[in-house]
């Protein structure tokens, strides 16, 4: 590490963040892989999206360009694994490509192919092919858990007989894909088994070269007694490695963020989290959704929340209640009056699932306690590393530099 | 706060609002649930609506409705409408028949479409009632397109109502002089003030709630009043209404959750229907004013929306 660098290396935030709208295609529902905490409660082989219904969807949201103003688009292909349907996606995109075009349209140009893959068949000629085309306006991310024991306990392979992990399967495509995506991150999700690796697994993907990882605990109420104290400790000796490591300097953690664990001002800071709504997900049956949370395969205990179809367009009533969502209307009062409120995140899908009624109004707190743990994490580590950069006489520096990090929770 | 109970006494009970209370056979209340209902509601202080279905009760269900004071919402249709507070009539066509009592709140529940074409009927009405409410069946569809014809029909009754009042026949009619006489919100207050029993013995939020595949029951008289998330059925949960001051307007519960999917969201079309019944409430306001003093300190402010959805996306 430099020793004269004080510029921090902060999380480089979504691609247009907040002012592109974001369109994703379910393309499949189908995985090479069983991951034990996919959210994805009903996964199958049989829901292909088509062509017919991919033309179609496109199709209405560009003759309806009014209804869509945002500046820039994201257009998303997940899965199960996007990239099982590579030859659909390739076909989409030069679709959209070649209509922006014709239609002069204001996205023409403003627009980015987004993915999120197990990175299994990144490696294969069709997905190449496609990456070498559309590289300038690509973005994509390979999930990987952390070190070989940490992956391979959750992200297995489908199918009979003994468990076996993905981990070689996915990391020997790292260096290719840093190498074409140099700033790119990975997402890492923590559920309650995982909370022992999580320090190992950071900087498990820090020696893979991934400079930026997103991290985030899942929104279920998973969690048992003692993990929060756990998730702290696991937290406290991450910054004590970061710190000590001097890996702040140019790799970037979301967990450790300046921003939270503040409280909030009702008034000015009364925005919901969570874009659902904002955003619009097309599944193989042609219906709309406000987020991919509310298709049926991702829903435990709920109906599914289907805002239109590619056939009849979006009913806009349907998006009326997630458009006015605001903070303190689906807030319980611990969290309108909670010190620590900053960052404590939610998602919209998952507060309609655990919902007392078909709502989606009531804020789930599953995660009270691991906030806080993290809250309690976090001001550790900006007290250390402030002190450090004081000691080194470069806190000045870095209060210049620093940029704002919006952290990602999808 | 938990103020009436509305007591469906069949299941073919009329509807008095703006949902159809479909494909039922004549089932009766219980005794029992009857009686445990009137006990409840004395317990908790609550004033019962009986809500009947057109054909007679048996004497004994008579006599046990008798023992709590109460309102009696009949049909139109009723073998006897002499003791009922409140009359629905189901169209306009069927105004004509004879109402035994004059100081009787009349409900019309009707289409849409039918009010445009025939509004000119309820001028006799006008004219004879003291409170008379146009509830729409069909809110949910009124297009854009239906907003000037539906000014018009406002604009012309406004006439009629202005006539009225000049005459010393304050005569209360909701689309054009419940947002004259409120200072605050007056919705249904379905989940929040109202709660309904149903010939089953369950608790609806209202009516619609019992009578509709996706409406859900909140308890039941045998054990608890329990409604999953109350405060949405609050005004101050509800990030639109709670921005509005159309106070005339239903707020109708069941239409939220029917054309939002949430209780606290109201769709485009009840918001536009109730805004220009609000605008022509101005208008009426201001054409009486130009015949003498009325209402002094009561204003309706023009605005420049029709959908309070635009002021109240943050
Ligand atoms: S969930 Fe807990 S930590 Fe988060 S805002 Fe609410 S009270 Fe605070
Ligand atoms: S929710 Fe209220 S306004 Fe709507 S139908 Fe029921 S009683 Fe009528
Ligand atoms: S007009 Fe719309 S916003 Fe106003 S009270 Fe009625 S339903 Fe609510």
């Amino acid at each position: 590490m430099s020793e004269e660098s004080t510029k921090i290396k902060e999380s480089e935030g979504t691609w247009q963040d907040g002012i592109a709208k974001t369109i994703t295609f379910i393309v499949t529902k189908d995985c090479q892989l069983a991951c034990k905490y996919c959210y994805l409660v009903g996964k199958n082989e049989q829901e292909r999206m088509s062509w017919d219904i991919a033309k179609r969807a496109i199709d209405y949201i560009f003759d309806h360009e009014s209804d869509f103003p945002e500046k820039s688009v994201i257009f998303d292909f997940i899965g199960g694994e996007p990239f099982l349907e590579i030859d659909l996606i390739d076909r989409i995109c030069d679709y959209i490509k070649v209509e922006l075009y014709k239609r002069q349209h204001h996205w023409f140009d403003s627009y980015r192919f987004s993915f999120s893959t197990n990175g299994i068949n990144y490696h294969t000629d069709k997905v190449q092919a496609f990456i070498k085309k559309n590289a300038s306006h690509l973005s994509i991310g390979i999930t990987i858990d952390g070190t070989e024991r940490k992956h391979n306990l959750n992200r297995i392979w489908k199918g009979e007989g003994p468990e076996r992990g993905s981990y070689i399967d996915v990391v020997r495509n790292i260096p290719l894909w840093l190498e074409q995506f140099p700033g790119a991150g990975t997402k890492v999700t923590i559920s309650s088994a995982d909370i022992p690796y999580i320090k190992e697994s950071v900087l498990h993907l820090y020696s893979l070269g991934i400079h930026e990882v997103n991290i985030n605990v899942v929104f279920e109420d998973v969690w048992q007694d003692g993990d929060d104290a756990l998730f702290e400790d696991q937290l406290m000796r991450l910054a004590d490695a970061i710190i000590d490591g001097g890996y702040y300097e140019s790799f970037a953690c979301s967990f450790f963020n300046e921003n939270i664990g503040k409280p909030l001002d009702p008034e000015r800071e009364n925005r919901n989290w969570c874009g659902a709504g904002k955003m619009l997900a097309i599944d193989s049956a042609g219906n709309f959704y406000p987020c991919t949370r509310f298709a049926a395969y991702s829903l435990r205990s709920k109906r599914p929340i289907i805002i239109g179809n590619v056939y009849d367009g979006i009913d806009k009533n349907k998006l009326r209640p997630f458009l006015t969502l605001d903070r303190l209307t689906q807030s319980p009062q611990k969290c309108i009056d909670c010190e620590v409120a900053s960052g404590c995140a939610w998602c919209q899908g998952e507060n309609y699932d655990a919902a007392l009624s078909p709502t989606v109004y009531q804020r789930s707190t599953a995660i009270c306690l691991m906030h806080k743990a993290r809250v309690h994490a976090n001001n550790y580590y900006w007290n250390r590393l402030f002190r450090k950069l004081e000691l080194e006489g470069k806190r000045e520096d870095f209060e210049k530099n620093k940029i704002d990090v919006k952290p990602e929770i999808c | 706060m938990l103020r009436y109970l509305i007591v469906l006494l069949d299941d073919t009970s009329t509807s008095f609002c703006h949902y159809t209370a479909s494909n039922k056979e004549p089932n009766l209340i219980s005794l029992d649930i009857l009686r445990k209902a009137i006990r409840w509601a004395m317990t908790e202080n609550l004033t019962i609506q009986f809500v009947y279905p057109s054909h007679e009760l048996l004497d004994e269900w008579n006599e046990t409705i008798e023992t709590i004071d109460h309102v009696k919402i009949k049909p139109a249709t009723a073998a006897s409408t002499s003791d009922a507070d409140v009359v629905v009539f189901e169209g306009l066509e069927a105004i004509d028949m004879p109402l035994s009592k004059r100081d009787v709140s009349i409900v019309i529940r009707t289409r849409m479409s039918d009010f445009l074409d025939k509004h000119d009927r309820l001028h006799k009405l006008l004219a004879q009632a003291n409170r008379l409410n146009v509830v729409f069946t069909d809110v949910d569809s009124f297009a854009d397109d239906d907003q000037k014809a539906y000014d018009e029909a406002l604009a012309s009754l406004s006439l009629v109502v202005k006539n009225e009042y000049v005459n010393n026949h304050p005569v209360q009619f909701n689309l054009l002089t419940d947002r004259i006489m409120l200072t605050e919100m007056n919705n249904c207050g379905a989940g929040d003030s109202t709660i309904t029993l149903a010939p089953d013995g369950q608790f609806y939020v209202c009516p619609a709630f019992y009578y509709d595949a996706d409406g859900y029951p909140v308890g039941n008289i045998e054990g608890r009043l329990d409604i999953p998330n109350k405060q949405l059925y609050r005004l101050q949960y509800a990030p639109i209404c709670r921005r509005c001051d159309a106070y005339q307007c239903h707020r109708c519960i069941w239409l939220n959750r029917k054309t939002t999917l949430e209780v606290n969201t109201p769709s485009h079309e009840q918001c536009v229907v109730a805004h220009i019944e609000r605008n022509a409430s101005r208008r009426l306001l201001e054409a009486i004013r130009q015949e003498g003093e009325f209402m002094s300190g009561t204003e309706i402010e023009e605005i420049d929306y029709l959908d309070p959805f635009e002021i109240a996306r943050p």
